[in-house]
């Protein structure tokens, strides 16, 4: 990821790791005060990083199959809880 | 004696007197608001952890006890970041091109200054742990996630006595920030000002407050006039949350020029664009976002390509106060924005709309 961080521990969970997934992301829009959503989906690979203490996990997913117009690559990092796996029940 | 529709469990969580959260980067507003029996959360997306902890301490001298809340972005997802120097390099020919032509034909001077947004910091999680770190530090009565979910930092909170609220756009991110154990809910609707999620507020509000259970659901996206408060608790919300209304109040800091663009607009003077940062957010029409509606126009970047492209644009606009260029995120409600009011007036205001929508309806107003 970005500028390795500080607190930075990565790890790999073969829990989650090929299952397919969506994720509500977005954050802070650069050198602005406003935010946006943005949505992809595709696989988690398995690898995470922690951020600091308490961990702030980040899932990285693959082969996206929806991403926004234009998004550079083919993977994004997921924060956890932005992680809506297709096998599971959300409702 | 019939009930206080006032009284939500959202006003007895924090002990307030009226349900309504202003959302606000100006802490004059939230000093107002407080001090006039609301709440107000103060968004420090853009600030050093320095200035939170200053910010934080003003306000505590301005309302004592009072409870009050301090609001980050927490991304949600995260691409590799990069050198500015490639980032601008990406930009396609075609792209600069056209910024070019919206700037002659309109006469764009050139920002006076360095822009702010070449001297950001980029998407970083240290940034975001930095800021928390000083609010968990400060105390502050409540955090608000304005996009991400807070999950990983509410034990920090709840032990320090804070409260921490979730801004959501779809009912899935509610469940799952109920289940981690936020107080309080926004569900924001498609209506409201900047970074919404695809959803009604009519149909996003009911929704969440289905599944809430005793956690309040404060209702976001379009509220403006003390109606949409009285809709926004017969939706099941115990409160509602408001941006665009405090945008052109008399402790605004923001510029007279905006403040009046405000009160000329209604509903259909809004555009939802990805011109501007590359996603899609509401702001007021202005002739950036109409060129970029053009059939001619080149498709819009993704961030951070198109908000390096607009961003002198923006900084000119701005530097020079050029009327007819600048423009600011404003939601659907905003016809009500109707004069450059004291914010205190605009809770009274508020909640006397309200109260009178329900005698309306009901024939009789509580004691």
């Amino acid at each position: 990821m970005a500028d390795t961080p500080r607190d930075a521990t990565p790890g790999f969970d073969a829990a989650v790791a090929g299952r397919r997934a969506e994720c509500d992301g977005g954050g802070p829009v650069l050198g602005t005060r406003y935010a946006s959503r943005q949505e992809f989906a595709g696989t988690i690979t398995g690898e995470y990083v922690d951020h600091g203490d308490p961990a702030w996990r980040w899932y990285l997913m693959t082969d996206l199959t929806l991403k926004p117009e234009g998004y550079p690559g083919d993977t994004v990092w997921c924060e956890k809880n932005s992680i809506f796996f297709a096998d599971e029940d959300d409702t | 004696m019939p009930k206080n529709p006032m009284q939500t469990k959202f006003c007895d969580l924090m002990g307030i007197e009226f349900p309504i959260i202003a959302f606000t980067h100006c802490k004059d507003v939230v000093a107002s608001v407080v001090n006039a029996g609301g709440f107000a959360v103060l968004g420090e997306a853009m600030h050093t952890p320095d200035d939170i902890s200053a910010d934080i301490k003003w306000i505590r001298s301005r309302v004592g006890d009072k409870p009050f809340g301090i609001d980050l972005v927490l991304p949600a997802s995260a691409p590799g970041a990069d050198t500015l120097e490639k980032l601008l390099a990406g930009i396609p020919e075609e792209h600069k091109k056209f910024a070019q032509h919206i700037k002659e034909k309109y006469k764009v001077p050139e920002p006076k200054g360095a822009q702010a947004l070449h001297q950001w910091g980029g998407l970083n999680q240290d940034i975001a742990r930095a800021q928390i770190e000083v609010i968990l530090d400060e105390k502050a009565p409540a955090f608000v996630s304005g996009l991400g979910s807070p999950e990983f930092m509410l034990k920090a909170a709840h032990e320090r006595g804070m409260k921490v609220f979730g801004l959501i756009g779809k009912t899935r991110q509610a469940k799952r920030e109920l289940e981690a154990g936020v107080d309080a809910i926004i569900a924001q609707g498609y209506d409201a000002a900047g970074h919404t999620g695809p959803i009604g507020t009519f149909s996003i509000v009911p929704e969440v407050a289905a599944i809430a259970g005793d956690v309040p659901v404060i209702a976001a996206g379009g509220v403006t006039h003390g109606r949409h408060l009285a809709a926004a608790l017969c939706l099941g919300a115990a409160g509602v949350w408001t941006g665009t209304i405090w945008l052109a109040c008399r402790e605004s800091d923001n510029d007279m020029i905006i403040k009046e663009k405000l009160i000329e607009a209604t509903s259909d003077d809004t555009v939802y664009s990805r011109s501007v940062s590359g996603f899609p957010m509401r702001v007021l029409k202005c002739p950036w976002t109409a060129e970029w509606a053009k059939p001619e126009a080149p498709k819009t970047l993704n961030s951070p390509y198109q908000m390096l492209l607009s961003s002198d644009y923006i900084q000119a606009a701005n530097d020079h106060r050029r009327a007819d260029l600048m423009f600011e995120a404003a939601g659907q409600g905003v016809a009500f924005v109707e004069s450059m009011k004291p914010a205190r007036q605009i809770v009274f205001d508020m909640v006397e709309e309200a109260l009178a929508a329900f005698e309306e309806i009901t024939g009789e107003l509580p004691e």
